[in-house]
């Protein structure tokens, strides 16, 4: 979210203060965990649990705010109906919830509330799984992360400060992606449908953006050995990255509520 | 006083990987504390090359074969890392963005410092102290890509300054700026040279903007070899004659007293700023009377022609729907065979004005007619019959795997069978110069080839209308003369001609119109030598072409206070 420039989405609040890798170890292992379950009850457990992690920790703007508590739950409706339609009814068992409620037909085929409790199970995996990794993608910048990464976890400098030059290139893409396809309309090699028209659109597109990507990571790279980079095993860090006695607090509260909580929805729904 | 030298090279060839030649071949040079060393020869004769040997670039980054030696303070360059070397000689290059790896423009000039292990405190002194010599400390909070291309470039100034080498090389560090930018960039080098702190060498082709701040100047003819290196005056001015014949470029005022001793006027010694042209002209007791040929055509007869461009009420938009207006409710009428130039600084909306009169961006607001269609709505084949577009960066618009096929494509769109194609593209391919490439991969041509065969995929389709983006940005002299060479061409055999540019003695010797646009709006059109002699270039935060310069102030020739075009100076031979 914010690779780029020193700001993060969110203003303030606790969660900006805490290390980037803590941010990272406690929600990681529950997004790894929510993959491997099946329900609904357990991902939008943990889908509130981490909207409550980000209103209470992080100071957002309006949009954001509104991002979590409307945006990611209409996208997990939606998105529930969409993976819903394909789910084949013979799979599920006849006595299923919902199996008697017909949402929508269509001549034979039948979209039911079971097959749409089963799309929303996958959808509300895919909203919890985004919601704890706003958790730090919304308070982290990147150069917080690679110092993070380099001081905390002894990556190579060299691996994490290249990574963040790099990211810089992508704006410049973006813009240089859009001028490409102008210059391709203008020569009027735009025309065609299907898959085939595509494949041949897109590597037309790639050979002029490969070609100046490649010229303009050279360049960068020639700038960046001109001052030194790379030329001794470390390098001054300006700024310390910390870990300090909260961030482990941090991460041992997450890991224990988390725990908890699938504790407690596990019993309720058995 | 014979200070040691920071710089020695010793017999220095470099041969690129693949290349069959070494450029340079075999150059002498030593540098010394303090000294200004500007770095000249015409295109391809290794000068960039030669600043990237300086620092270790060559040999250990860039895949070149080096012969010789380079000393940096002592140390051979062969046997010492570039990171070592870069304590020792700092670099600014070309372009602006390819330099910027950081995200704040603080952590950008403490990169180098930080790379160097020095401690804390030191980092942060060294990037205040550069930051505020360049003039950015203010910003230091600011993301780079906020700044304009100017500002990019201090900051490039600032994080070399800030590795705290004697010595600072640059290599065409305004080639990609607009003129704003250059004047920036200039300032804060003008301030470095008076200080003489460091050892600057400049490699440059922008003679005007760098000649007054340099005391030596070397030069490398087109084959890499040393053929000049003394003080600036005595070089530029007393072996003129000798470097132009050599392809380099010399400053327009430096050519134009040349062109004047050959037409008889004396002058005495040769200047080389538009000040001391300007002076010297005053100081002539007769100067014969400028020559004024025919304006071009479309100037004298422009309401009798009917125009093949009607924009009336023009607003564009980038980003979308709800992008910001770049371009204001523009009223413009081209008149057919047109030589318009559009010129302002960058972010004046030029670039957004030509496409959407080309059709490449639809407008937000007003109509546009060209060439008898609406360019917004036409589909490609009929806009491309109607107007021809040039992008800023030729490689952009190539779609095809050879230099033929690139024209085929351009006249398969318009439906022309396989059978009648083949003697269009050989007498387009033979038009252009490029009959022995037809063959090539487009991207494997050379800068020159790329822009002609740009035009001529442009042209194949028949439009009497050709637009071009900044055709001469980042180019060097030469290419920038051929490609204009082309347009002056198909200018006088009917084509009408709109190109944005920044190249204000291009527009001079040219264009037949200019139009001035500034923040989004145009300030105004009308023929170039109007234009240039009115107020609109100065409000549109552009300065006047050298030749200009020189001669806008005189007091004793009043006639000849409107020259600014080549054209109007005496014929070579004798008093026109």
């Amino acid at each position: 979210m914010s690779a780029l420039g020193e700001t993060t989405v969110a203003r303030g609040g606790p969660l900006r203060s805490l290390n980037a890798l803590a941010k990272l170890a406690g929600p990681v292992p529950v997004m790894i965990a929510l993959v491997l379950t099946r329900g609904v009850p357990l991902p939008l457990a943990f889908a509130v649990f981490a909207a409550l992690v980000l209103l209470v920790g992080a100071r957002l703007g309006l949009r954001w705010i509104l991002v979590i508590l409307l945006g990611v739950p209409a996208f997990a409706a939606v998105l529930g109906v969409s993976f819903g339609i394909w789910v084949d009814p013979a799979t599920l068992p006849a006595d299923a919830a919902g199996s008697e409620l017909v949402l929508a037909q269509l001549g034979e085929w039948r979209f039911t509330g079971a097959m749409y409790l089963v799309g929303l199970a996958t959808a509300l995996r895919i909203a919890a799984i985004i919601l704890l990794a706003f958790v730090s993608g919304l308070t982290t910048t990147g150069a917080e992360l690679v110092r993070a990464l380099v001081q905390q976890l002894r990556v190579p400098y060299r691996l994490g400060y290249t990574a963040l030059a790099a990211m810089r290139f992508v704006p410049r893409f973006g813009h240089e992606l859009e001028v490409i396809r102008a210059a391709r309309r203008v020569r009027g090699v735009d025309r065609g449908r299907g898959p085939i028209a595509w494949l041949r659109g897109t590597v037309g597109l790639a050979v002029p953006l490969l070609a100046s990507a490649i010229r303009h990571a050279e360049r960068v790279a020639l700038a960046m050995d001109a001052r030194a980079f790379g030329a001794h095993d470390s390098r001054t860090e300006r700024t310390i990255s910390r870990w300090r006695r909260r961030d482990t607090v941090f991460v041992l509260g997450f890991w224990l509520v988390s725990a908890l909580l699938w504790w407690a929805v596990e019993t309720a729904v058995a | 006083m014979p200070d040691a030298p920071l710089l020695q090279l010793e017999g220095v060839r470099i041969r690129h990987e693949g290349a069959e030649r070494a450029t340079p071949d075999g150059v002498d040079l030593v540098v010394r504390p303090g000294e200004v060393v500007l770095l000249l020869g015409p295109s391809g004769c290794g000068k960039s090359t030669l600043a990237l040997a300086l620092n270790g670039l060559v040999p250990h980054s860039v895949p070149a074969e080096l012969d010789g030696r380079v000393l940096v303070g002592g140390l051979d360059t062969r046997e010492h890392r570039v990171g070592e070397l870069s304590e020792r000689v700092a670099m600014v290059f070309q372009d602006p963005d390819a330099q910027v790896v950081t995200n704040t423009l603080l952590d950008e000039v403490c990169f180098g410092p930080e790379n160097l292990r020095l401690p804390v405190d030191e980092v942060l002194e060294r990037a205040e102290r550069a930051l505020k010599l360049v003039g950015l400390w203010e910003r230091r909070a600011d993301d780079p890509a906020r700044l304009s291309g100017g500002g990019r470039q201090r900051l490039a100034i600032a994080a070399a300054l800030a590795m705290g080498s004697p010595v600072l090389v640059l290599d065409e560090p305004t080639a990609n700026l607009d003129p704003a930018g250059i004047d920036e960039v200039y300032a804060v080098l003008r301030e470095l040279a008076s200080d003489r702190d460091h050892a600057i060498v400049l490699v440059e082709h922008n003679l005007d903007a760098a000649a007054d701040l340099v005391d030596r100047v070397v030069v490398l003819d087109a084959d890499g070899r040393l053929v000049a290196d003394g003080p600036t005056r005595e070089v530029l001015t007393g072996r003129a004659e000798e470097l132009a014949a050599l392809g380099v470029w010399l400053p327009v005022s430096t050519l134009a007293a040349l062109r004047l001793r050959e037409a008889g006027v004396a002058i005495e010694p040769l200047p080389i700023t538009p000040a001391e042209l300007g002076a010297a002209l005053d100081a002539a007791p007769t100067l014969p009377a400028p020559r004024d040929p025919a304006p071009a055509p479309a100037a004298a007869g422009a309401p009798a022609v009917p125009p093949v461009v009607t924009a009336g009420g023009v607003s564009v938009r980038r980003g979308g729907r709800r992008g910001a207006l770049v371009v204001h409710e523009v009223e413009l009428e081209v008149p057919a065979g047109d030589f318009l130039a559009v010129v302002g600084v960058n972010g004046a909306g030029k670039s957004s004005l030509l496409q959407a009169l080309a059709g490449v961006l639809a407008p937000a607001a007003g109509r546009i007619e060209a060439a008898g269609i609406d360019p917004a709505t036409a589909d490609a084949a009929s806009r491309s019959r109607a107007i021809g577009y040039v992008f800023q960066n030729p490689e952009h618009q190539f779609v095809a795997g050879t230099v033929a096929g690139e024209l085929e494509q351009a006249l398969e769109l318009q439906g022309v069978p396989a059978s009648e194609r083949a003697a269009s593209v050989a007498s387009m391919l033979e038009r252009f110069g490029l009959a022995e490439a037809a063959t090539r991969h487009p991207f494997l041509l050379s800068g020159g080839q790329k822009r002609r065969l740009s035009v001529g995929t442009a042209l194949i389709a028949g439009a009497p209308l050709l637009v071009l983006d900044e055709p001469t940005f980042g180019q060097d002299r030469e290419r920038a003369g051929e490609l204009v060479a082309l347009l002056r061409e198909l200018n006088d055999a009917g084509t009408t001609v709109i190109a944005a540019t920044h190249d204000l003695q291009l527009v001079a010797d040219h264009a037949s119109r200019v139009a001035v646009m500034a923040e989004g709006r145009l300030l105004g059109v009308g023929p170039t030598a109007e234009v240039l002699a009115g107020p609109l270039i100065e409000q549109a935060g552009l300065r006047h072409p050298p030749l200009a310069r020189a001669t806008r102030g005189l007091a004793n020739h009043p006639e000849w206070r409107a020259v600014t075009r080549w054209a109007q100076l005496p014929a070579p031979g004798g008093r026109a």
